[in-house]
């Protein structure tokens, strides 16, 4: 077991730098993020949120790095996973001793690491041209350093089984980009849910990217920006509440997803060749 | 074994001994890599005996896996990692494994330690996957259709480099002429059973499929075509006219095996 501790990390940064070095990888999801938040920021300067003095661009960082989170988990590791599990990744390392418990935690590691950058880049970015301003008081940042890794494990162990489930890494596109697009808009990431009609804000707040970006908006914008939260007040426990409670069926449903995708499954022979 | 109702296994008798390299031989479907999966433990058997290395496989923990050594099927994993790279980090699971750059060295890949793997040519992908196979030292080493879609260059190649190990070898092909070249002991596997195990020339004399004997006045299948050569002499009081006596090459008599075993 303590080796899958040394050699999972050390397969995570690994693949890291696979992602890093990888061009189409690169600026296709880790500078993606961020390029379009500068965008945004750059075309949106001095517009407010509406009733606020607050930047527009201000409030979309937090919502870009809530939607970093989601997507990673619920859209690029399913991808990822599926792809690993089409390209025969995953039967070889079944093969190796302590191959799947390293491969797990190296997947793990290779996100948060790609998650991190992202949301550095993005702080970077807010902070230079989007009017931001790093968390005011020190329990900012601690909500900052909860409601980042809690919304994380939210959707990665769904976001696993996901990738377990469909076949390959086209169709889970196919399947998860809609929904992921749909909720971006819904959800208060570029603007506030306070918009939308009644009915359209119970099912955003539904979903973990709602809460995940409302924490991230209580950590780094001021109390000005409360006009445009529901009911007009931070709402941190229900925020900590909703995203354990998706961990929590994560954790429940993921294993037995697995298990349905796994149960007859092929051993070491391709699911392309012969 | 059996999937569901259809029995897939019925007769697999097979004892393999350390240092040998036995191949299983048989058509499409005759269960080859469902015995590997069991010899693995990736698949459960329905009922007998398994041994490897001395447990049962169904039993078997990550110590004994370390002890397997796999050549998968073509595969196209990993594709964004470079060789070295992967090599040495599937090498850091196993107990006393090969250095991976002198490993990369006996493989003649050298030059591609820091090519990603989605850039290799297929024979320098089939290499590496020999590489990833053995760099824990295997003491039993499974081979599934390892030259399946090779040109007759790369095949030879990896013959080449096989017959170069120095490990137990298990492998499965429906080649004869691969588990000839490869094999130590051949075991012949026909819709789940092995029909016959032993060294190429044993199965050459086991599965030996009837000779052609003709000559001017006719023509004729036997086994012993040395008795009826014989005879037509005597019968023709000397030489025969136009006689000629084919035996069949071993593959004949293999594919003859197989379509009477299916039949």
């Amino acid at each position: 077991m303590s080796g899958i501790m040394r050699l999972g990390p050390r397969r995570g940064i690994a693949e890291f730098g696979t992602m890093v070095r990888d061009r189409k990888e690169l600026y296709n999801s880790i500078l993606g993020s961020a390029g379009i938040y500068a965008l945004l920021a750059v075309w949106l300067r001095d517009r407010k949120v509406a009733g606020t003095d607050v930047d527009l661009s201000t409030y979309m960082m937090a919502g870009m790095m809530a939607l970093v989170v989601f997507q990673i988990g619920l859209m690029n590791l399913p991808m990822m996973i599926a792809a690993d599990r089409e390209e025969g990744a995953l039967l070889r390392l079944r093969t190796v001793p302590g191959g799947i418990g390293s491969f797990l935690i190296g997947r793990a590691v290779s996100i948060t690491l790609a998650a991190t950058l992202q949301i550095a880049l993005i702080l970077a970015i807010g902070l230079a041209v989007g009017g931001a301003s790093l968390p005011a008081s020190p329990g900012h940042w601690l909500t900052l350093a909860w409601v980042l890794p809690l919304g994380m494990l939210a959707v990665v162990p769904l976001g696993a089984a996901l990738g377990a489930l469909l076949p390959n890494p086209r169709t889970a596109g196919a399947v998860l980009g809609l929904p992921v697009m749909g909720l971006l808009i819904i959800s208060g990431a570029m603007f506030p849910v306070t918009a939308m009609p009644e009915a359209v804000r119970w099912v955003a707040q539904a979903f973990p990217l709602y809460w995940q970006g409302h924490g991230i908006r209580a950590a780094l914008l001021s109390d000005s920006t409360l006009a445009a939260e529901i009911g007009g007040t931070w709402r941190l426990a229900e925020s900590a509440g909703i995203l354990a409670l998706w961990l929590v069926a994560g954790m429940v449903l993921a294993p037995r997803l697995l298990r349905r995708a796994t149960r007859g499954a092929a051993g070491t022979r391709s699911p392309v060749g012969s | 074994m059996a999937y569901g109702k259809r029995e897939v296994l019925t007769g697999v008798d097979l004892r393999i001994s350390a240092g040998e390299t036995v191949a299983l031989l048989g058509p499409n479907g005759a269960g080859k890599t469902t015995t590997i999966e069991i010899m693995q433990g990736f698949r459960r058997r329905s009922a007998g005996d398994v041994t490897v290395l001395g447990t049962d496989p169904e039993k078997g923990d990550e110590t004994w896996r370390g002890r397997l050594g796999t050549v998968l099927q073509s595969w196209r994993d990993h594709p964004r990692w470079e060789v070295g790279t992967l090599l040495s980090q599937i090498a850091a699971h196993y107990p006393s494994p090969w250095d991976s750059d002198e490993l990369l060295a006996a493989l003649g890949l050298t030059a591609q330690a820091k090519v990603k793997i989605g850039m290799l040519s297929g024979g320098q992908r089939r290499r590496l996957d020999v590489a990833l196979g053995i760099v824990g030292r295997p003491e039993l080493l499974f081979l599934d259709e390892p030259t399946t879609g090779f040109d007759p260059e790369a095949r030879r190649e990896f013959h080449e480099l096989i017959r170069g190990l120095d490990t137990t070898i298990l492998l499965t092909t429906h080649d004869l002429a691969e588990a000839e070249r490869l094999a130590d002991r051949i075991a012949v596997l026909i819709d789940g059973r092995i029909a016959v195990y032993g060294t190429p020339e044993e199965l050459a004399r086991a599965v030996q499929a009837p000779s052609v004997v003709s000559w001017q006045d006719g023509s004729t299948e036997t086994h012993d075509p040395s008795q009826l050569a014989w005879e037509l002499h005597q019968k023709y009081g000397g030489p025969v006219p136009a006689l000629e006596i084919r035996r069949p090459t071993l593959e004949e008599s293999y594919l003859s095996l197989i379509e009477r075993s299916v039949a």
